[in-house]
């Protein structure tokens, strides 16, 4: 087949699974608590930090990964404490707050390391011989951890005593509470978890872009729509989500043109918002 | 916070000259009370948005020329003051930021260090009513009433770049990728000339949406299928950082020389050492540019603002140049009358980061270097002397 179109088939599947990933903690937070996360894409952007954090520490990259999760796990642990737990089932309070949230984080960002651009140098160099075509190492490794962190959420949310107890809270959090399962504890354990995924999302991709305070915006607002198409609460949906935004983007901007791309992303969504407010797989 | 008392007592001009000139040396959060007869410089430079990262450069190459000025007496006697002002966001806040600065502040000049978009939005706005100073790098053809620019223009970059990337570099087929606004089109609309002119073709000429959350896998490969000698590169910060990183991550650097029109200092550094082999830049200014100017003002520079200084490059040091041609406008004009200031820009000569140039038709010639990126430095490999701006605006 023709390498050209092979390529950006691979492309298709690159972006894909990347934008599931980089949706993921949003899905967490947004999906089971009802809490709109507008900070979350600056807890990718710490995570990016983290991976340069450790490469100027002259460490490996995959330290990055530990340094992320406590990062972002205290950080979202203090965040639920402080601002998220006497806002929960107030969705538009939750999304002034993190819109906050997100400022104060940038500008953290912005005094601790200032608004240069910093890059982090690519783990896995090079390209290699893919069904007839020379693609990146580094994005076949990308398109399966991020395979594999998907299916592995599935699996853990599906067969796990606390995957069974966080669908008792979501579907009902009184009776949940009732029957001895600590909601607030669930809650906050939730946060944390995507506000981690958030982090290592950010990880992952530190070596593609420049890391800098304002990266998180790119990446929010894909994450919205990924979770306005798809639609909210379960695996299904983000990962239809994904493959839609993501998929629709990649094929039109291979196609035709980026610009293209970008316009159908949001005609998408906001199609979807009109006449289908639910998304693909609607949450019941 | 300030030492002085805030009240109403007026200064003398010696007091207020005095004052200015002792305050001028503790930093900058601290600065006098305006005088009366203040200089007011409204200085257009990204202090939000994407193109923030060159807010700070900007603020301190301004501060710089108007506390070397102030020393020397000021603006026909007058202290200069500089009003920072937000330009990164969009054009419309802008401009309504221009009238406030016209009707509250009474600003005397405006110099400006922002994206071509906001310049027309400003011309449009400002009418010639107050000198306007545009200072970065520019696609050319600006010749409105009453404005003056020190940019780099495409006869001055595009032109002896493109052509030593052709002659010297064998590059034939060029592929043109910038991001979808006027600055971009009409450079890449200049240089299909130059590559006409050197016997070269355009092998496809592709745009992105300025501003968007862009990503580069599907156009690299567009790209690498195409299998240009060259990509011409107009894309800005960082679009211009993805696109580097994804063309290297996809092994093109090896077979494909880059040259690309807005990449400086800042920039670089997010391209990473393991992106920029075979990248190219050809710019006015870089911080180790090779010229004796250039090395006194990073001196001056580091002098002010000490080791942690913003960033040097281009986009910032191109406000030190902009103050210092108000300075040289005014003061020849004999004051800020329109007309005036456009018989006065005629032949005035002013410092730049990198050494004096002269304004010809409100748009100045100027020395240029071509950059080889080794690493996250600029090699400078040539020197191009005292190019003509092409774009010589009629009184």
């Amino acid at each position: 087949m023709d390498p050209l179109i092979v390529t950006q088939a691979i492309n298709l599947v690159y972006a894909v699974s990347t934008l599931a990933v980089l949706a993921l903690g949003l899905a967490v937070i947004f999906g089971l608590l009802g809490v709109l996360n507008i900070a979350h894409g600056e807890f990718i952007m710490i995570g990016a930090y983290c991976a340069y954090v450790t490469q100027s520490g002259g460490l490996p990259y995959l330290a990055a990964v530990p340094l992320t999760l406590i990062v972002c796990g205290i950080l979202g642990w203090a965040v639920e404490w402080i601002m998220i737990r006497p806002l929960y089932r107030r969705p538009f309070d939750t999304l002034v707050a993190t819109w906050g949230l997100s400022l104060l984080l940038r500008k953290i960002a912005e005094a601790i390391f200032g608004l240069g651009f910093y890059s982090v140098n690519i783990p896995v160099h090079g390209t290699v011989g893919f069904l007839g075509t020379e693609y990146p190492i580094y994005r076949l490794l990308l398109i399966a951890v991020s395979l594999l962190i998907v299916v592995g959420l599935v699996i853990w949310y599906g067969r796990s005593r606390t995957g069974s107890r966080i669908r008792a809270m979501v579907s009902n959090p009184e009776l949940a509470q009732a029957q001895g399962i600590s909601v607030r504890r669930l809650a906050a354990g939730a946060f944390i978890v995507g506000t981690c995924l958030a982090g290592l999302g950010g990880v992952m991709i530190a070596p593609l872009v420049p890391v800098q305070p304002f990266m998180g915006l790119d990446y929010v607002l894909r994450a919205f729509f990924v979770l306005i198409v798809g639609g909210l609460g379960s695996v299904a949906g983000l990962l239809s989500g994904a493959a839609v935004i993501g998929g629709v983007d990649s094929l039109i901007s291979a196609t035709s043109s980026a610009t293209d791309g970008y316009f159908a992303v949001l005609v998408l969504s906001i199609l979807f918002l009109w006449l289908r407010p639910r998304g693909i797989v609607a949450y019941s | 916070m300030s030492m002085r008392k805030q009240g109403p007592t007026r200064r003398t001009l010696l007091g207020a000259a005095a004052a200015g000139a002792a305050f001028g040396t503790l930093p900058g959060l601290i600065r006098p009370a305006a005088a009366a007869n203040d200089f007011k410089i409204g200085l257009f430079i990204a202090l939000s948005g994407p193109a923030s990262l060159f807010g700070p450069t900007q603020r301190a190459s301004a501060e710089l020329a108007a506390d070397e000025i102030n020393k020397a007496g000021g603006i026909m006697g007058r202290q200069i003051k500089l009003i920072p002002t937000d330009a990164g966001g969009p054009p419309a806040e802008t401009t309504k930021s221009a009238i406030r600065l016209m009707l509250e502040e009474n600003v005397d000049v405006f110099v400006g260090s922002h994206d071509s978009a906001t310049r027309e939005a400003l011309v449009g706005t400002i009418k010639g009513k107050v000198p306007y100073v545009y200072t970065p790098v520019y696609e050319g053809g600006e010749c409105a009433f009453n404005t003056y620019v020190t940019a780099d223009t495409p006869e001055q970059q595009i032109r002896p770049s493109l052509s030593w990337m052709m002659k010297d570099k064998g590059a034939k087929s060029i592929y043109m990728i910038g991001d979808d606004y006027v600055w971009p089109r009409k450079c890449n609309e200049q240089a299909k000339k130059y590559i006409a002119e050197n016997g070269g073709k355009v092998t496809a000429e592709e745009y992105v949406p300025f501003g968007a959350p862009n990503k580069f896998e599907e156009v690299v490969t567009r790209i690498k299928s195409a299998k240009p000698d060259a990509v011409l590169i107009t894309l800005v910060g960082a679009d211009n950082v993805n696109f580097n990183r994804t063309f290297a991550g996809f092994g093109l650097d090896k077979d494909i020389a880059r040259l690309s029109l807005l990449l400086e200092e800042n920039t670089l550094h997010g391209i990473g050492a393991d992106s920029s082999k075979n990248l190219y830049s050809c710019m006015s200014y870089y911080e180790n540019a090779p010229s004796e100017a250039a090395k006194k003002f990073k001196a001056a520079y580091i002098a002010k603002f000490g080791d942690k200084a913003p960033q040097l490059g281009r986009i910032g040091a191109d406000c030190y140049e902009g103050v210092y041609c108000a300075h040289a406008l005014v003061t020849k004009a004999g004051g800020t009358d329109a007309k005036k200031c456009m018989a006065a820009s005629e032949g005035i000569t002013f410092p730049t980061a990198s050494g004096d140039v002269t304004m010809h038709g409100r748009h100045v010639d100027k020395t240029m270097f071509l950059a080889d990126c080794n690493g996250t430095e600029f090699n400078i490999i040539k020197t191009f002397a005292d190019i003509k701006s092409g774009d010589e605006c009629k009184a």
